[in-house]
This record gives structure tokens, C-alpha cells and sequence, in this order.
């Protein structure tokens, strides 16, 4: 169930700009592993190759043994559905919808908000957002409201977390609380973890660092 | 998807509203401007239908030209014949030339349902010192009603009457009225060959038409003796078991007789032009406002996908296909169409019902006591409904689309709203 990328490459823009080149690379089932580097290294653009939300150039990602190039958007859908969670260093969160219909979304897609529905609240309430769970995100500081984001990324208790920057907007308190969660979920749940860092402190807490520096891994 | 769009509708209370009077204001206007024209119309032609002879068959009126009669002098061999004083006039009196075949015709014809001949003449009519020029009709009584509903529209006295013979009519209101007579009563019928013969008045008749109410019906015999003409009917209206065969059937018979055989759509041609005419009118007038509402929709739901792209991009982050983004925004325009369509149709029924309660003017524009006509045939509200639904479809799929096709990596590396 790991996820590997072979000489992969991803070139975007017109002049074309190569981001990444050649990265070959193994995460393992369980790992919590932090994607490090300056601005412009091409962390983020790695993450989403290995999350599958962007089609690499060149090469191939294989998660769970299959290859992500090679599935059809609806085996792609289900897959994100059912196995993966994201964060974004913005929450992007509905703001239409209150704290535990956000936290629901994904359930909602295959008619199973009923049945999460204990398993968000849970999360809600070991956020320390039990008594939050009908507040619109306007009425959530930021830090709650990443809160929100990380217990909707985990509500279908996916085998991968992949995390944008997920500390790059809060304060330390916030940042440390949100980070606390992230690591949990990985040693207790065993959720394999990818983090997009640029923080050295983030990023010692993950099991294994990725340095990147001109879209290649030098460490 | 649809718990979703109904939040974002929800949420945008103002927009929702304004985008939802565009096609409720073209619904209801569609359903109350169509029932207004076309409970006129239906009243029309209804009246066009039932109260007069589905076919009429006419006297032709020939007018004799330079050459008319060149054949009957000169035979085929002359090809040029001049004259120095050349023939004119009427070649005629206007009557039906052979009725007795007609009437074979029509009695073996499973089609007619019945027929009446007729004898119309211009008469003056007189009680004392008071005369009024008008027409007089002369037709079997028994016959007549079957043909046309004049019967129904016997205010006073009794129709049957007439059919006792001996000098008796019944006489349209609007002429009773400038005569000055009432049932019972006699007057004198004079004609241009004939002096002056008393007539009883057994029945007064009111439809409505101020045209149709200043003649008088009388018995086709005493009506061809005060006119001169014993025997001779002008006219043969006849009524069909189903009228819309009328112009077919009018057809075929006119190939058959020198008769002028009309149905009564042909009759009121020009009345069908202009109900085409309005029918054009109605739908420009209409489709405006449909375009309109459709381009509030439009406009409201592009904004909504410029606005909501960070929500494209974890929607589709979480497993949401690229379709499931176009149903969230087309399923906010399919909502609004038909909560539009919906309570645009309910208001035009409600002001459809009020305004057939409001007074206007008197028979025929109005029922009975004169009130607005409105028709309420479930075609309009099924047109009016499929309409402003193809204009909120149109304008929302453009929008859903544009939302479908949008890359969440996109989105997110960007990071812009």
C-alpha cells in the first residue's frame, strides 16, 4: 500500500518550466514523512503529483500498486474518497456549511453522513470543538478552523494525509495543536502522513524529511 | 449535491430572490397574457362555432364583363368580338340555383348533422311612425336551431312559435328596441316589390351582437312571399357533426355547384391572421422576458463559479467527479426555474381567476354579465412552464460546465478565490 513515484518529471507553463525532475521516490505504509525545501522547490507541486490531484509530465506514481496515470476519473474519485485526505494551508472550508457539515462533505458523496456522523463528532470533540459543531467557519478563529479541515480530512479515516503547508497560516500555539493532531492520527491510526513543511521544527516531528532544492530530492 | 446548491442559494438570499422574480415575472405574465388572448379567442370561436352554420352555401354573385356573353352570341368559332357598347350588370338574382339537389346531397351526407335554407332580404320594417331598415331572415324554424343556437339566445316569447306560419317573427333586441315594440305586438314588413304586410312579434332575441341583434327571423315561405320570390333561398347553412371537416368539406363542395360554399374559418379568414398575429406578439413579448430572466440566471451562476472555485477545488479534493461540480451549480439553476416556473403559474392562475371577475365592457367580450374572458386550458400553463424551464436550462448549463471544467491543482496553485 505504499506510494512510489519513478523518474518523474512535471513541466507546466508555456515556455515550458521544468519543477521537477527525475524525483524516484518510496513512501511506505504508516511513514509520516515531511517535504522540505526553499520557496519554489517544488514541494508542494511533488505533493500533489503523489496525491494524484495533478498528472505528472513524465514517469509514473503508483499508489497501492496501481498507477494513478492510468485510472479513470471515477476509480480516481472513489479512491480520493475512500483512502485519501487533504490540507490546505487555507482551510478551504464551505462557508455555507457548519463546522460538522464540512467535517461530513466527504461522507456525503457516497450517502454515509449518517454513519460518519459519530466518527466527526469524535474527531470535533477531541479537536476541542464539541461545543462548536453548528458554528458557521465565520464564527471559527483560524485555528479552529484548520481544526475543522484536518477532522474532514480524516472523517473517512483514510490511509494517506496529505498536507499543504497545514501550520503555514496559524500562529505557534495553533500551529503546534494542529501539528499534534497530524502526528497523532499517524501513530495512533497509522495513517501515512506527506507534509508539505518549510518549517525545521514541523518538520522535525515527521519519521523521514524529503529535502527538495530545483524541483530534484537532495536529501 | 442538491443539499449543497440549496445552501448556496440559501446563502445568497438577495441574488436568489431577484434571479427567482425574473422567471416568476415571465411565467406569470406568459400564463395571464396568453389567458387573456386566447379566452377572447376560444370565446370567438366558440361563438363562430356553435351559434352560426359550420358551411354556408351562398347565392355566387356574377358580374358580367366585356366578354361574357361572347359565347352565348357567337358561339366558340368567334375569338375576337368587339362591342361598341359592351355588356355589364349582374348576370342574376342571387340564389341557390338547384337547392332540391342540394338538399339530396346534404340529407345523404353522413357528415351534416343538419341544414337549413334560408332567404335573406332587405326589408323596412314599421310600427306606427317609426321604420327601420334591416334584414330579414326567412328559415325553417324547426331546422334553424338545430343549425345555429339562436333558440338559446330567445330572451322573450318562444322560438317554436314561428313555426306555426302566418305572418309571425322574432325579431333581435337591438331592432325591437329602436322599433319600440314588444311581444304580441304587430308591425308592418314592407320590401322594395310588396307593400306593407303585418307581421306578429312571438319572440325577442339577444346575443350580444349588436349586428346580429338588428335583424329578424321569419318563416322561409312568408319571408319569399313578402320579398316576390316564391320558392328561391339565398342561402343553405349547414351544420356538421364535427366542424373541423368544415373547410375540407367546403372544398369538395364547391367543385360540385356554381355555388359560393364556404366553411366558417374561410368566413373569418381575416380574424385567424390576426390571431396569428398576436400569437407572434405574445411570444416576442414573452421570449424577452425570457431572455432576460435567462440572462439574470446566466450572470448570477458565473459569478457563483468564480466566487466558489476554492470550493471546486475540495470538492473535488474529497472525491467529488468533475460531474458532481456540474450538478451542484446546474441543479441551483434547475431549482430556481422551476420554484420560478412554479409560483409564476400558481400567481397566473390566481390573476387569471381575478381577472375573469373583473367588469368589462358587454357580450361578447364579456360572459354573461360582461366580465373578462380568460382561458385557463392547461396547454398555456404547460407551455408557459417548458418555456421559462428551456431558458433557465440554457442559462445554467453554460455556467455548470464552465465549473465541470475546471482543474482543482489549478485552484489550488493559484490560491486565489
Amino acid at each position: 500500500m505504499s506510494i512510489v513515484a519513478r523518474n518523474v518529471d512535471k513541466v507546466v507553463g508555456e515556455p515550458p518550466n521544468r519543477v521537477l525532475s527525475g524525483i524516484t521516490l518510496e513512501i511506505r505504509d504508516g511513514e509520516f514523512v515531511a517535504l522540505t525545501g526553499r520557496s519554489g522547490a517544488g514541494k508542494s507541486t511533488l505533493l500533489y503529483l503523489l496525491s494524484s490531484l495533478d498528472p505528472v509530465s513524465a514517469g509514473t506514481v503508483e499508489i497501492a500498486g496501481r498507477d494513478v496515470g492510468r485510472m479513470s476519473e471515477r476509480e480516481l474519485c472513489r479512491f480520493r474518497n475512500e483512502a485519501m485526505g487533504f490540507v490546505f494551508q487555507f482551510h478551504y472550508l464551505i462557508a455555507e456549511l457548519s463546522a460538522l457539515e464540512n467535517v461530513l462533505l466527504p461522507a456525503r458523496r457516497t450517502g454515509q453522513e449518517t454513519q460518519r456522523s459519530i466518527q466527526a463528532r469524535r474527531l470535533l470533540d477531541q479537536f476541542g470543538l464539541a461545543d462548536k459543531s453548528a458554528r458557521l467557519p465565520r464564527e471559527l478563529s483560524g485555528g479552529e478552523q484548520q481544526r475543522v479541515a484536518i477532522a474532514r480530512a480524516l472523517v473517512m479515516e483514510p490511509e494517506y494525509l496529505f498536507a499543504d503547508e497545514p501550520t503555514g497560516n496559524l500562529d505557534s500555539v495553533n500551529g503546534e495543536t494542529v501539528m499534534q493532531i497530524i502526528r497523532e492520527s499517524n501513530a495512533k491510526l497509522g495513517t501515512t502522513v506527506v507534509m508539505v513543511t518549510h518549517d525545521p521544527g514541523f518538520a522535525d516531528m515527521a519519521k523521514r524529511k524529503i529535502n527538495l532544492a530545483d524541483g530534484r530530492i537532495v536529501a | 449535491m442538491i443539499f449543497l446548491a440549496l445552501r448556496y442559494l440559501i446563502a445568497r438570499r438577495r441574488q436568489t430572490i431577484l434571479t427567482l422574480l425574473g422567471i416568476f415575472f415571465g411565467a406569470a405574465a406568459y400564463v395571464s397574457i396568453s389567458g387573456f388572448f386566447l379566452g377572447f379567442r376560444e370565446y370567438l370561436i366558440d361563438q363562430l362555432v356553435n351559434n352560426s352554420a359550420h358551411v354556408h352555401i351562398q347565392a355566387r354573385e356574377e358580374f358580367l364583363d366585356e366578354h361574357s356573353l361572347d359565347a352565348s352570341f357567337y358561339g366558340k368559332t368567334m375569338r375576337h368580338v368587339f362591342w361598341s357598347t359592351p355588356p355589364s350588370g349582374r348576370k342574376d338574382n342571387a340564389i341557390v340555383e338547384n337547392p332540391q339537389s342540394w338538399y339530396r346531397r346534404l340529407a345523404a351526407d353522413p357528415r351534416v348533422a343538419a341544414y337549413s335554407p334560408q332567404l335573406s332580404a332587405n326589408v323596412i320594417f314599421s310600427k306606427g311612425r317609426t321604420t327601420a331598415s334591416a334584414a330579414l331572415v326567412g328559415c325553417d324554424p324547426v331546422q334553424q336551431v338545430k343549425v345555429t343556437t339562436i333558440g338559446d339566445y330567445v330572451i322573450q316569447g318562444s322560438w317554436s312559435d314561428l313555426a306555426a306560419g302566418g305572418n309571425r317573427i322574432v325579431i333581435g333586441d337591438e331592432l325591437r328596441k329602436k322599433l319600440g315594440v314588444v311581444v304580441s305586438q304587430n308591425i308592418l314588413i314592407a320590401s322594395a316589390k310588396s307593400p306593407a304586410t303585418p307581421f306578429k312579434v312571438v319572440a325577442v332575441f339577444k346575443t350580444g351582437s349588436a349586428q346580429a341583434d338588428t335583424r329578424a327571423y321569419g318563416a322561409i315561405t312568408d319571408v319569399q312571399r313578402v320579398n316576390h320570390t316564391p320558392n328561391q333561398v339565398n342561402e343553405i347553412a349547414v351544420r356538421l357533426h364535427d366542424h373541423t371537416q368544415a373547410a375540407a368539406l367546403a372544398v369538395t363542395w364547391s367543385a360540385l355547384s356554381p355555388e359560393k360554399v364556404e366553411s366558417w374559418d374561410q368566413q373569418n379568414a381575416s380574424l385567424f391572421s390576426v390571431f396569428a398575429l398576436q400569437d407572434a406578439i405574445r411570444f416576442l413579448s414573452i421570449g424577452a422576458i425570457m431572455i432576460v430572466a435567462g440572462f439574470g440566471i446566466y450572470n448570477v451562476l458565473n459569478m457563483t463559479v468564480v466566487q466558489k472555485r476554492r470550493d471546486i477545488a475540495i470538492l473535488r479534493s474529497m472525491g467529488y467527479g468533475s460531474n458532481d461540480v456540474v450538478w451542484l451549480f446546474f441543479s441551483q439553476g434547475l431549482i430556481l426555474g422551476i420554484s420560478g416556473v412554479t409560483l409564476g403559474l400558481g400567481f397566473g392562475y390566481l390573476l387569471g381567476l381575478y381577472l375573469q371577475t373583473v367588469p368589462f365592457g358587454a357580450s361578447p367580450l364579456g360572459r354573461g354579465a360582461g366580465h373578462l374572458l380568460i382561458s385557463f386550458n392547461p396547454a398555456i400553463y404547460l407551455q408557459a412552464a417548458l418555456l421559462a424551464m428551456a431558458a433557465t436550462l440554457l442559462a445554467s448549463v453554460l455556467p455548470a460546465r464552465a465549473a465541470g471544467r475546471l482543474a482543482p491543482i489549478e485552484i489550488i496553485r493559484t490560491g486565489t478565490e
